[in-house]
Protein backbone atom coordinates (compact mmCIF):
# COMPACT_ATOMS: atom_id res chain seq x y z
CA UNK A 1 0.00 0.00 0.00
CA UNK A 2 1.20 3.50 -0.85
CA UNK A 3 1.23 6.37 1.55
CA UNK A 4 0.86 7.87 3.98
CA UNK A 5 -0.25 11.29 2.82
CA UNK A 6 2.47 13.91 3.29
CA UNK A 7 2.11 16.74 5.78
CA UNK A 8 -1.07 18.72 5.29
CA UNK A 9 -0.48 22.38 4.52
CA UNK A 10 -1.53 25.14 2.15
CA UNK A 11 1.35 24.09 -0.07
CA UNK A 12 0.13 20.47 -0.12
CA UNK A 13 -3.30 21.68 -1.17
CA UNK A 14 -1.72 23.62 -4.01
CA UNK A 15 0.32 20.59 -5.12
CA UNK A 16 -2.80 18.43 -5.03
CA UNK A 17 -4.48 21.00 -7.27
CA UNK A 18 -1.94 20.20 -9.98
CA UNK A 19 -1.39 16.51 -9.37
CA UNK A 20 -5.08 15.65 -9.06
CA UNK A 21 -6.77 13.37 -6.57
CA UNK A 22 -3.95 10.79 -6.88
CA UNK A 23 -1.88 13.10 -4.69
CA UNK A 24 -3.86 12.02 -1.61
CA UNK A 25 -2.68 8.75 -0.14
CA UNK A 26 -4.25 6.51 2.53
CA UNK A 27 -4.34 8.21 5.91
CA UNK A 28 -2.20 5.63 7.58
CA UNK A 29 0.03 2.67 6.81
CA UNK A 30 1.60 0.24 9.28
CA UNK A 31 -0.95 -2.51 8.77
CA UNK A 32 1.31 -5.58 8.93
CA UNK A 33 1.51 -7.51 12.19
CA UNK A 34 5.04 -8.17 13.45
CA UNK A 35 6.05 -10.90 15.93
CA UNK A 36 6.55 -8.72 18.94
CA UNK A 37 6.34 -5.22 20.38
CA UNK A 38 7.32 -3.23 23.44
CA UNK A 39 3.65 -2.51 24.02
CA UNK A 40 0.51 -4.07 22.61
CA UNK A 41 -2.49 -1.77 22.95
CA UNK A 42 -5.84 -3.56 22.72
CA UNK A 43 -8.57 -1.42 21.15
CA UNK A 44 -8.26 1.24 18.47
CA UNK A 45 -10.68 3.70 20.00
CA UNK A 46 -9.70 7.20 21.00
CA UNK A 47 -7.89 6.14 24.18
CA UNK A 48 -5.94 3.28 22.58
CA UNK A 49 -4.84 5.36 19.62
CA UNK A 50 -3.91 8.43 21.68
CA UNK A 51 -1.95 6.30 24.15
CA UNK A 52 -0.13 4.60 21.26
CA UNK A 53 0.75 7.99 19.80
CA UNK A 54 2.23 9.20 23.09
CA UNK A 55 4.02 5.89 23.75
CA UNK A 56 5.92 6.25 20.51
CA UNK A 57 6.33 10.05 20.44
CA UNK A 58 7.14 10.70 24.11
CA UNK A 59 8.75 7.40 25.11
CA UNK A 60 10.17 5.99 21.85
CA UNK A 61 8.55 2.56 22.23
CA UNK A 62 7.57 0.06 19.52
CA UNK A 63 3.79 -0.23 19.64
CA UNK A 64 0.97 -2.14 17.96
CA UNK A 65 -2.72 -1.33 18.33
CA UNK A 66 -4.89 -4.43 17.88
CA UNK A 67 -8.53 -3.80 17.02
CA UNK A 68 -11.19 -6.49 16.75
CA UNK A 69 -13.30 -4.45 14.29
CA UNK A 70 -12.26 -1.28 12.50
CA UNK A 71 -10.65 1.93 13.67
CA UNK A 72 -13.49 4.13 14.91
CA UNK A 73 -16.09 1.35 15.12
CA UNK A 74 -16.48 1.77 18.87
CA UNK A 75 -17.59 4.75 20.93
CA UNK A 76 -15.03 7.11 19.48
CA UNK A 77 -17.21 7.07 16.36
CA UNK A 78 -20.55 6.96 18.19
CA UNK A 79 -20.37 9.77 20.71
CA UNK A 80 -21.96 13.20 20.59
CA UNK A 81 -18.61 15.03 20.41
CA UNK A 82 -18.97 17.22 23.50
CA UNK A 83 -15.80 18.41 25.25
CA UNK A 84 -15.76 20.32 28.55
CA UNK A 85 -14.02 20.44 31.92
CA UNK A 86 -16.89 21.57 34.17
CA UNK A 87 -16.37 18.96 36.89
CA UNK A 88 -16.65 19.48 40.63
CA UNK A 89 -14.00 17.18 42.12
CA UNK A 90 -10.34 18.24 41.89
CA UNK A 91 -9.21 14.76 40.72
CA UNK A 92 -11.58 15.18 37.82
CA UNK A 93 -11.44 18.84 36.93
CA UNK A 94 -7.64 19.10 36.72
CA UNK A 95 -7.56 16.09 34.44
CA UNK A 96 -10.44 17.24 32.22
CA UNK A 97 -8.95 20.71 32.06
CA UNK A 98 -5.60 19.27 30.93
CA UNK A 99 -7.57 17.58 28.17
CA UNK A 100 -9.43 20.74 27.17
CA UNK A 101 -6.13 22.61 26.87
CA UNK A 102 -4.82 19.84 24.63
CA UNK A 103 -7.92 20.05 22.41
CA UNK A 104 -7.12 23.71 21.85
CA UNK A 105 -3.86 22.84 20.08
CA UNK A 106 -4.50 19.27 18.93
CA UNK A 107 -5.11 20.07 15.25
CA UNK A 108 -1.64 21.59 15.10
CA UNK A 109 -0.01 18.84 17.21
CA UNK A 110 -1.40 16.08 14.97
CA UNK A 111 -1.29 18.07 11.71
CA UNK A 112 -4.91 17.02 11.31
CA UNK A 113 -7.98 19.22 11.64
CA UNK A 114 -10.09 17.85 14.51
CA UNK A 115 -12.47 20.82 14.27
CA UNK A 116 -12.42 21.91 17.91
CA UNK A 117 -15.34 24.30 18.24
CA UNK A 118 -15.45 26.22 21.58
CA UNK A 119 -19.12 27.09 21.27
CA UNK A 120 -19.88 26.89 24.99
CA UNK A 121 -21.52 24.24 27.15
CA UNK A 122 -24.64 25.45 28.95
CA UNK A 123 -25.96 23.58 32.00
CA UNK A 124 -29.49 24.87 32.37
CA UNK A 125 -30.95 25.63 35.82
CA UNK A 126 -34.68 25.49 36.54
CA UNK A 127 -34.71 26.45 40.21
CA UNK A 128 -32.82 28.28 42.93
CA UNK A 129 -31.58 24.90 44.10
CA UNK A 130 -30.12 24.22 40.66
CA UNK A 131 -28.43 27.64 40.73
CA UNK A 132 -26.88 26.93 44.13
CA UNK A 133 -25.49 23.62 42.84
CA UNK A 134 -24.22 25.34 39.70
CA UNK A 135 -22.55 28.08 41.73
CA UNK A 136 -20.80 25.50 43.88
CA UNK A 137 -19.45 23.64 40.86
CA UNK A 138 -18.59 26.88 39.05
CA UNK A 139 -16.69 28.19 42.08
CA UNK A 140 -14.75 24.94 42.45
CA UNK A 141 -13.75 25.25 38.80
CA UNK A 142 -12.74 28.90 39.14
CA UNK A 143 -10.57 28.10 42.15
CA UNK A 144 -8.76 25.63 39.89
CA UNK A 145 -8.27 28.28 37.20
CA UNK A 146 -10.97 26.90 34.90
CA UNK A 147 -13.38 29.26 33.16
CA UNK A 148 -17.01 29.16 34.24
CA UNK A 149 -19.80 31.72 34.20
CA UNK A 150 -22.95 31.60 36.25
CA UNK A 151 -25.58 33.40 34.17
CA UNK A 152 -29.03 34.55 35.15
CA UNK A 153 -31.79 34.36 32.60
CA UNK A 154 -31.17 37.71 30.84
CA UNK A 155 -27.46 37.07 30.30
CA UNK A 156 -28.25 33.50 29.27
CA UNK A 157 -30.73 34.63 26.63
CA UNK A 158 -28.10 36.91 25.15
CA UNK A 159 -25.67 33.97 25.07
CA UNK A 160 -28.23 31.44 23.79
CA UNK A 161 -31.05 33.37 22.10
CA UNK A 162 -32.59 30.15 20.83
CA UNK A 163 -33.91 29.61 24.37
CA UNK A 164 -36.22 32.66 24.21
CA UNK A 165 -39.37 30.83 22.98
CA UNK A 166 -39.14 28.62 26.08
CA UNK A 167 -39.39 31.56 28.45
CA UNK A 168 -43.07 31.55 29.27
CA UNK A 169 -43.49 27.80 29.74
CA UNK A 170 -43.93 25.83 32.92
CA UNK A 171 -40.71 25.34 34.90
CA UNK A 172 -39.10 28.55 33.64
CA UNK A 173 -35.35 28.61 33.14
CA UNK A 174 -33.73 30.75 35.81
CA UNK A 175 -30.12 30.63 34.63
CA UNK A 176 -27.24 28.39 33.70
CA UNK A 177 -23.66 27.46 34.37
CA UNK A 178 -21.74 28.15 31.18
CA UNK A 179 -18.27 27.01 30.21
CA UNK A 180 -17.40 29.04 27.13
CA UNK A 181 -14.30 27.03 26.17
CA UNK A 182 -16.34 23.84 26.18
CA UNK A 183 -17.87 22.78 22.90
CA UNK A 184 -17.45 20.06 20.33
CA UNK A 185 -14.72 18.23 18.40
CA UNK A 186 -15.20 16.16 15.24
CA UNK A 187 -15.12 12.60 16.66
CA UNK A 188 -14.03 10.60 13.58
CA UNK A 189 -11.27 13.11 12.93
CA UNK A 190 -9.86 12.38 16.37
CA UNK A 191 -9.57 8.64 15.62
CA UNK A 192 -8.16 9.23 12.16
CA UNK A 193 -5.81 12.02 13.28
CA UNK A 194 -4.27 9.95 16.07
CA UNK A 195 -4.08 6.85 13.84
CA UNK A 196 -2.28 8.83 11.16
CA UNK A 197 0.11 10.53 13.58
CA UNK A 198 0.94 7.29 15.44
CA UNK A 199 1.58 5.24 12.32
CA UNK A 200 3.70 8.03 10.81
CA UNK A 201 6.02 7.44 13.78
CA UNK A 202 6.12 3.67 13.23
CA UNK A 203 3.12 2.29 15.14
CA UNK A 204 1.21 -0.62 13.59
CA UNK A 205 -2.58 -0.66 13.66
CA UNK A 206 -4.03 -4.11 12.98
CA UNK A 207 -7.77 -4.23 12.28
CA UNK A 208 -9.94 -7.38 12.51
CA UNK A 209 -7.61 -8.67 15.20
CA UNK A 210 -9.56 -9.90 18.21
CA UNK A 211 -7.56 -10.27 21.41
CA UNK A 212 -8.78 -13.43 23.15
CA UNK A 213 -6.39 -14.05 26.00
CA UNK A 214 -3.07 -13.44 27.70
CA UNK A 215 -0.14 -15.85 27.53
CA UNK A 216 1.86 -16.14 30.72
CA UNK A 217 5.16 -17.80 31.55
CA UNK A 218 6.03 -18.22 35.21
CA UNK A 219 3.42 -15.66 36.22
CA UNK A 220 4.62 -13.02 33.76
CA UNK A 221 2.57 -12.01 30.74
CA UNK A 222 4.56 -12.56 27.54
CA UNK A 223 1.98 -11.55 24.98
CA UNK A 224 -1.59 -11.85 23.73
CA UNK A 225 -3.45 -14.61 21.91
CA UNK A 226 -5.42 -13.13 19.03
CA UNK A 227 -7.56 -14.21 16.08
CA UNK A 228 -4.43 -13.62 13.99
CA UNK A 229 -2.13 -15.68 16.21
CA UNK A 230 0.16 -14.98 19.15
CA UNK A 231 1.71 -11.52 19.47
CA UNK A 232 4.67 -11.09 21.82
CA UNK A 233 4.52 -8.04 24.08
CA UNK A 234 6.57 -6.72 26.97
CA UNK A 235 3.55 -4.81 28.18
CA UNK A 236 -0.15 -5.01 27.40
CA UNK A 237 -2.66 -2.16 27.69
CA UNK A 238 -6.40 -2.75 27.46
CA UNK A 239 -8.21 0.34 26.14
CA UNK A 240 -11.38 -1.53 25.27
CA UNK A 241 -14.03 0.87 26.62
CA UNK A 242 -17.43 -0.87 26.49
CA UNK A 243 -15.80 -4.31 26.43
CA UNK A 244 -13.71 -3.89 29.55
CA UNK A 245 -16.13 -6.05 31.53
CA UNK A 246 -15.17 -8.91 29.22
CA UNK A 247 -11.50 -8.11 29.71
CA UNK A 248 -12.05 -8.60 33.43
CA UNK A 249 -13.45 -12.01 32.61
CA UNK A 250 -10.55 -12.80 30.24
CA UNK A 251 -7.91 -12.08 32.83
CA UNK A 252 -9.92 -13.42 35.74
CA UNK A 253 -10.44 -10.26 37.80
CA UNK A 254 -13.92 -8.93 38.47
CA UNK A 255 -13.85 -5.17 37.86
CA UNK A 256 -16.02 -2.40 39.32
CA UNK A 257 -17.64 -1.99 35.90
CA UNK A 258 -21.07 -2.61 34.41
CA UNK A 259 -21.76 -2.35 30.69
CA UNK A 260 -24.62 -0.02 29.78
CA UNK A 261 -26.02 1.46 26.61
CA UNK A 262 -26.09 5.15 25.82
CA UNK A 263 -27.95 6.26 22.76
CA UNK A 264 -27.96 9.34 20.58
CA UNK A 265 -29.90 10.56 17.59
CA UNK A 266 -29.74 13.21 14.88
CA UNK A 267 -32.42 15.05 12.93
CA UNK A 268 -32.57 16.24 9.35
CA UNK A 269 -30.26 19.24 8.78
CA UNK A 270 -31.60 22.76 9.30
CA UNK A 271 -30.13 26.26 9.17
CA UNK A 272 -28.07 27.33 12.19
CA UNK A 273 -30.32 27.46 15.25
CA UNK A 274 -28.43 26.18 18.29
CA UNK A 275 -25.22 28.05 19.00
CA UNK A 276 -23.90 26.07 21.93
CA UNK A 277 -24.30 22.74 23.71
CA UNK A 278 -27.46 22.82 25.83
CA UNK A 279 -27.76 20.41 28.75
CA UNK A 280 -31.23 20.19 30.21
CA UNK A 281 -32.23 18.05 33.17
CA UNK A 282 -35.99 18.18 33.01
CA UNK A 283 -38.53 17.51 35.72
CA UNK A 284 -40.18 14.20 35.03
CA UNK A 285 -38.35 12.86 32.02
CA UNK A 286 -34.66 12.71 32.77
CA UNK A 287 -32.08 14.48 30.72
CA UNK A 288 -31.62 15.85 27.23
CA UNK A 289 -28.51 17.40 25.81
CA UNK A 290 -28.71 18.97 22.43
CA UNK A 291 -26.41 20.59 19.90
CA UNK A 292 -26.27 21.27 16.20
CA UNK A 293 -23.68 19.49 14.09
CA UNK A 294 -21.63 21.30 11.47
CA UNK A 295 -23.85 19.74 8.81
CA UNK A 296 -26.93 21.25 10.48
CA UNK A 297 -28.43 18.13 12.07
CA UNK A 298 -29.72 18.51 15.63
CA UNK A 299 -27.86 15.94 17.75
CA UNK A 300 -29.50 14.75 20.97
CA UNK A 301 -28.77 12.37 23.78
CA UNK A 302 -29.73 11.76 27.39
CA UNK A 303 -29.54 9.13 30.11
CA UNK A 304 -28.29 5.57 29.86
CA UNK A 305 -30.90 3.00 28.89
CA UNK A 306 -30.66 1.71 32.45
CA UNK A 307 -29.58 -1.94 32.47
CA UNK A 308 -26.56 -3.99 31.31
CA UNK A 309 -26.49 -4.59 27.57
CA UNK A 310 -24.16 -5.34 24.70
CA UNK A 311 -26.85 -5.06 22.02
CA UNK A 312 -26.04 -1.53 20.81
CA UNK A 313 -29.80 -1.01 20.28
CA UNK A 314 -31.22 1.90 22.23
CA UNK A 315 -34.56 1.47 23.98
CA UNK A 316 -37.55 3.35 22.59
CA UNK A 317 -38.70 4.70 25.95
CA UNK A 318 -35.37 6.41 26.49
CA UNK A 319 -35.50 7.88 22.99
CA UNK A 320 -38.95 9.23 23.86
CA UNK A 321 -37.59 10.86 27.04
CA UNK A 322 -34.81 12.55 25.10
CA UNK A 323 -37.14 13.86 22.41
CA UNK A 324 -39.70 15.07 24.96
CA UNK A 325 -36.98 17.03 26.71
CA UNK A 326 -35.74 18.48 23.43
CA UNK A 327 -39.19 19.72 22.42
CA UNK A 328 -39.85 21.08 25.89
CA UNK A 329 -36.60 23.03 25.80
CA UNK A 330 -36.72 24.13 22.17
CA UNK A 331 -40.29 24.03 20.83
CA UNK A 332 -38.78 25.10 17.48
CA UNK A 333 -37.35 21.61 16.86
CA UNK A 334 -40.71 19.85 17.38
CA UNK A 335 -41.41 19.44 13.66
CA UNK A 336 -38.05 17.96 12.71
CA UNK A 337 -37.64 14.39 11.56
CA UNK A 338 -35.11 12.10 13.22
CA UNK A 339 -32.85 10.60 10.58
CA UNK A 340 -30.72 8.23 12.60
CA UNK A 341 -30.54 6.79 16.10
CA UNK A 342 -27.75 4.60 17.47
CA UNK A 343 -26.19 3.38 20.70
CA UNK A 344 -22.81 2.45 22.14
CA UNK A 345 -21.76 0.22 25.04
CA UNK A 346 -20.30 2.16 27.94
CA UNK A 347 -17.92 0.96 30.63
CA UNK A 348 -19.74 2.36 33.67
CA UNK A 349 -17.75 2.35 36.90
CA UNK A 350 -19.34 2.27 40.32
CA UNK A 351 -18.41 5.89 41.05
CA UNK A 352 -18.65 7.28 37.52
CA UNK A 353 -14.93 8.06 37.28
CA UNK A 354 -12.26 6.32 35.18
CA UNK A 355 -9.64 3.69 35.98
CA UNK A 356 -6.06 3.95 34.77
CA UNK A 357 -3.94 1.38 36.52
CA UNK A 358 -2.10 -1.94 36.54
CA UNK A 359 -4.30 -4.95 36.85
CA UNK A 360 -3.33 -8.37 38.22
CA UNK A 361 0.10 -8.50 36.51
CA UNK A 362 3.04 -6.11 36.67
CA UNK A 363 2.98 -5.55 32.92
CA UNK A 364 -0.76 -5.43 32.24
CA UNK A 365 -2.68 -2.15 32.38
CA UNK A 366 -6.21 -0.94 31.80
CA UNK A 367 -7.38 2.45 30.67
CA UNK A 368 -11.13 2.26 31.07
CA UNK A 369 -14.23 3.23 32.98
CA UNK A 370 -14.72 6.39 30.96
CA UNK A 371 -18.45 5.87 31.27
CA UNK A 372 -20.45 8.11 28.96
CA UNK A 373 -17.91 10.93 29.08
CA UNK A 374 -14.61 9.66 27.79
CA UNK A 375 -14.42 11.29 24.42
CA UNK A 376 -13.43 14.63 25.91
CA UNK A 377 -10.54 13.10 27.84
CA UNK A 378 -8.82 11.36 24.95
CA UNK A 379 -5.83 13.76 24.63
CA UNK A 380 -5.10 13.89 28.37
CA UNK A 381 -5.64 10.18 28.76
CA UNK A 382 -3.24 9.39 25.91
CA UNK A 383 -0.42 11.35 27.51
CA UNK A 384 -1.07 10.18 31.09
CA UNK A 385 -1.61 6.54 30.22
CA UNK A 386 1.52 6.44 28.05
CA UNK A 387 3.49 7.69 31.04
CA UNK A 388 2.02 4.96 33.24
CA UNK A 389 2.69 2.16 30.75
CA UNK A 390 6.15 3.37 29.77
CA UNK A 391 7.51 4.22 33.22
CA UNK A 392 5.27 2.29 35.61
CA UNK A 393 4.55 5.56 37.42
CA UNK A 394 1.12 7.20 37.31
CA UNK A 395 1.04 10.71 35.90
CA UNK A 396 0.35 13.30 38.61
CA UNK A 397 -3.02 14.31 37.21
CA UNK A 398 -4.20 10.69 36.99
CA UNK A 399 -3.29 9.55 40.50
CA UNK A 400 -6.91 9.55 41.62
CA UNK A 401 -7.87 7.01 38.97
CA UNK A 402 -6.37 3.94 40.57
CA UNK A 403 -8.29 0.72 40.79
CA UNK A 404 -7.69 0.30 44.51
CA UNK A 405 -9.85 3.32 45.35
CA UNK A 406 -12.95 1.13 45.40
CA UNK A 407 -11.43 -1.03 48.10
CA UNK A 408 -10.01 1.82 50.16
CA UNK A 409 -13.05 4.10 49.89
CA UNK A 410 -11.33 6.93 48.00
CA UNK A 411 -14.18 7.13 45.51
CA UNK A 412 -14.56 9.90 42.98
CA UNK A 413 -18.33 10.12 43.07
CA UNK A 414 -18.80 13.31 41.05
CA UNK A 415 -22.58 12.90 41.05
CA UNK A 416 -22.87 12.00 44.72
CA UNK A 417 -25.08 9.11 43.70
CA UNK A 418 -23.59 6.11 45.50
CA UNK A 419 -22.34 2.87 44.02
CA UNK A 420 -24.83 2.59 41.16
CA UNK A 421 -23.91 3.43 37.59
CA UNK A 422 -27.49 4.20 36.64
CA UNK A 423 -29.59 5.42 39.57
CA UNK A 424 -31.45 8.34 38.01
CA UNK B 1 -36.80 -6.10 24.70
CA UNK B 2 -39.44 -3.43 25.23
CA UNK B 3 -41.58 -5.22 27.81
CA UNK B 4 -41.08 -7.38 30.86
CA UNK B 5 -43.61 -9.84 32.21
CA UNK B 6 -44.29 -9.20 35.88
CA UNK B 7 -45.59 -12.34 37.64
CA UNK B 8 -48.29 -10.20 39.28
CA UNK B 9 -49.11 -7.57 36.67
CA UNK B 10 -48.45 -9.37 33.40
CA UNK B 11 -46.63 -7.85 30.42
CA UNK B 12 -45.79 -4.21 31.14
CA UNK B 13 -43.72 -1.54 29.44
CA UNK B 14 -40.04 -1.59 30.26
CA UNK B 15 -40.08 1.93 31.64
CA UNK B 16 -42.14 0.75 34.63
CA UNK B 17 -39.22 -1.37 35.83
CA UNK B 18 -35.93 -0.44 37.42
CA UNK B 19 -32.78 -2.50 37.13
CA UNK B 20 -30.88 -2.86 40.39
CA UNK B 21 -27.87 -5.19 40.21
CA UNK B 22 -26.39 -8.22 38.52
CA UNK B 23 -25.79 -11.56 40.28
CA UNK B 24 -23.95 -13.45 41.59
CA UNK B 25 -21.85 -11.27 43.84
CA UNK B 26 -18.15 -11.31 43.03
CA UNK B 27 -17.39 -12.43 46.59
CA UNK B 28 -18.61 -12.25 50.16
CA UNK B 29 -16.90 -9.11 51.50
CA UNK B 30 -18.89 -5.85 51.41
CA UNK B 31 -16.38 -4.43 48.91
CA UNK B 32 -16.87 -7.32 46.50
CA UNK B 33 -20.63 -7.29 46.90
CA UNK B 34 -21.07 -3.55 46.46
CA UNK B 35 -18.44 -2.65 43.87
CA UNK B 36 -17.31 -5.62 41.78
CA UNK B 37 -19.26 -7.20 38.95
CA UNK B 38 -19.02 -10.50 37.14
CA UNK B 39 -19.73 -9.68 33.50
CA UNK B 40 -21.07 -12.04 30.85
CA UNK B 41 -21.86 -11.74 27.15
CA UNK B 42 -24.50 -14.46 27.16
CA UNK B 43 -26.26 -14.65 30.53
CA UNK B 44 -27.02 -11.82 32.88
CA UNK B 45 -28.88 -12.67 36.10
CA UNK B 46 -30.35 -9.52 37.57
CA UNK B 47 -32.51 -8.01 40.29
CA UNK B 48 -35.15 -5.61 39.06
CA UNK B 49 -38.07 -3.91 40.77
CA UNK B 50 -41.47 -3.17 39.27
CA UNK B 51 -41.25 0.36 40.69
CA UNK B 52 -44.19 1.83 38.80
CA UNK B 53 -46.40 -1.21 39.29
CA UNK B 54 -46.76 -3.65 42.16
CA UNK B 55 -43.23 -2.81 43.44
CA UNK B 56 -42.30 -6.50 43.62
CA UNK B 57 -38.64 -7.47 43.43
CA UNK B 58 -37.94 -9.70 40.46
CA UNK B 59 -35.13 -11.96 39.42
CA UNK B 60 -34.62 -11.86 35.68
CA UNK B 61 -32.27 -13.72 33.38
CA UNK B 62 -31.40 -12.10 30.08
CA UNK B 63 -28.98 -12.51 27.20
CA UNK B 64 -27.25 -9.11 27.20
CA UNK B 65 -25.98 -9.57 23.62
CA UNK B 66 -29.44 -10.08 22.11
CA UNK B 67 -31.73 -8.51 24.70
CA UNK B 68 -33.74 -11.74 24.95
CA UNK B 69 -35.42 -12.31 28.34
CA UNK B 70 -34.86 -15.92 29.35
CA UNK B 71 -36.61 -16.09 32.72
CA UNK B 72 -38.62 -13.85 35.07
CA UNK B 73 -39.72 -14.77 38.58
CA UNK B 74 -40.22 -13.18 41.97
CA UNK B 75 -37.03 -12.78 43.93
CA UNK B 76 -37.08 -15.04 46.96
CA UNK B 77 -36.78 -13.67 50.44
CA UNK B 78 -33.15 -13.21 51.35
CA UNK B 79 -32.23 -12.86 47.68
CA UNK B 80 -33.34 -9.32 47.04
CA UNK B 81 -31.14 -6.59 48.47
C1 LIG C 1 -24.03 7.73 22.27
C2 LIG C 1 -22.80 8.16 23.01
C3 LIG C 1 -22.56 9.52 23.21
C4 LIG C 1 -21.41 9.94 23.88
N1 LIG C 1 -21.18 11.28 23.99
C5 LIG C 1 -20.04 11.72 24.55
C6 LIG C 1 -19.75 13.12 24.57
O1 LIG C 1 -20.52 13.94 24.05
N2 LIG C 1 -18.60 13.53 25.17
C7 LIG C 1 -17.73 12.63 25.74
O2 LIG C 1 -16.72 13.07 26.28
N3 LIG C 1 -17.97 11.30 25.71
C8 LIG C 1 -19.10 10.82 25.12
N4 LIG C 1 -19.35 9.47 25.07
C9 LIG C 1 -18.39 8.54 25.69
C10 LIG C 1 -17.20 8.27 24.81
O3 LIG C 1 -17.60 8.01 23.49
C11 LIG C 1 -16.42 7.06 25.36
O4 LIG C 1 -16.19 7.22 26.75
C12 LIG C 1 -15.05 6.90 24.70
O5 LIG C 1 -15.13 7.04 23.29
C13 LIG C 1 -14.49 5.53 25.06
O6 LIG C 1 -13.15 5.40 24.73
P1 LIG C 1 -12.60 4.90 23.30
O7 LIG C 1 -12.77 5.99 22.30
O8 LIG C 1 -11.23 4.45 23.52
O9 LIG C 1 -13.61 3.70 23.01
P2 LIG C 1 -13.93 2.84 21.71
O10 LIG C 1 -13.93 3.68 20.49
O11 LIG C 1 -15.17 2.08 22.01
O12 LIG C 1 -12.68 1.86 21.62
C14 LIG C 1 -12.57 0.59 22.19
C15 LIG C 1 -12.16 -0.36 21.09
O13 LIG C 1 -11.72 -1.58 21.62
C16 LIG C 1 -12.08 -2.60 20.72
N5 LIG C 1 -12.03 -3.88 21.43
C17 LIG C 1 -12.78 -4.27 22.49
N6 LIG C 1 -12.43 -5.50 22.90
C18 LIG C 1 -11.43 -5.91 22.09
C19 LIG C 1 -10.64 -7.11 22.01
N7 LIG C 1 -10.82 -8.13 22.86
N8 LIG C 1 -9.68 -7.19 21.04
C20 LIG C 1 -9.49 -6.17 20.18
N9 LIG C 1 -10.19 -5.02 20.21
C21 LIG C 1 -11.16 -4.89 21.16
C22 LIG C 1 -13.47 -2.20 20.26
O14 LIG C 1 -13.83 -2.83 19.04
C23 LIG C 1 -13.31 -0.68 20.14
O15 LIG C 1 -12.99 -0.25 18.84
C24 LIG C 1 -20.50 9.00 24.40
C25 LIG C 1 -20.74 7.62 24.22
C26 LIG C 1 -21.86 7.20 23.51
C27 LIG C 1 -22.08 5.75 23.29
ZN1 LIG D 1 -45.80 -5.92 38.98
Amino acid sequence: MKGPTPRYSALALLRARFKGAGFWMPLWTGRTLKDGYDVVVVGAGGHGLATAFHLVRDHGLKVAVLERRLVGYGNVGRNTTIVRSNYLLPENHYFYEDSLRRWETLSRDLNYNVMYSPRGVVDICLSDGDMIDAARRGNAMRLAGIDSDLMEIDALERFAPELAPRRTRRFPIVGALVQRRGGTVRHDAVAWGYARAATALGTDIIENCDVQGLRTEAGVVTGVETSQGFVRANRVLFATAGHTGMVGKMIGVPLPIETHLLQAMVTEPIKPLINSVLVYVHPGHGETYILQSDRGGVVMGGHLDGFPSYTREGQWHRMEDVVQGAVELLPQVGGLKILRQWAGTNDMTMDGSPIMDRVKYDNVFINAGWCYGGFKTIPASGAACAKLVATGEAADIARGFRLSRFATGHLLDERGGGPFPVRL
Amino acid sequence: MSRLICPFCGPRELREFEFHKTLPNAGESPFERVYLRVDSLTLSVEHWQHVQGCRAWLQIERNPSTGEVLMTRLARSGEAP
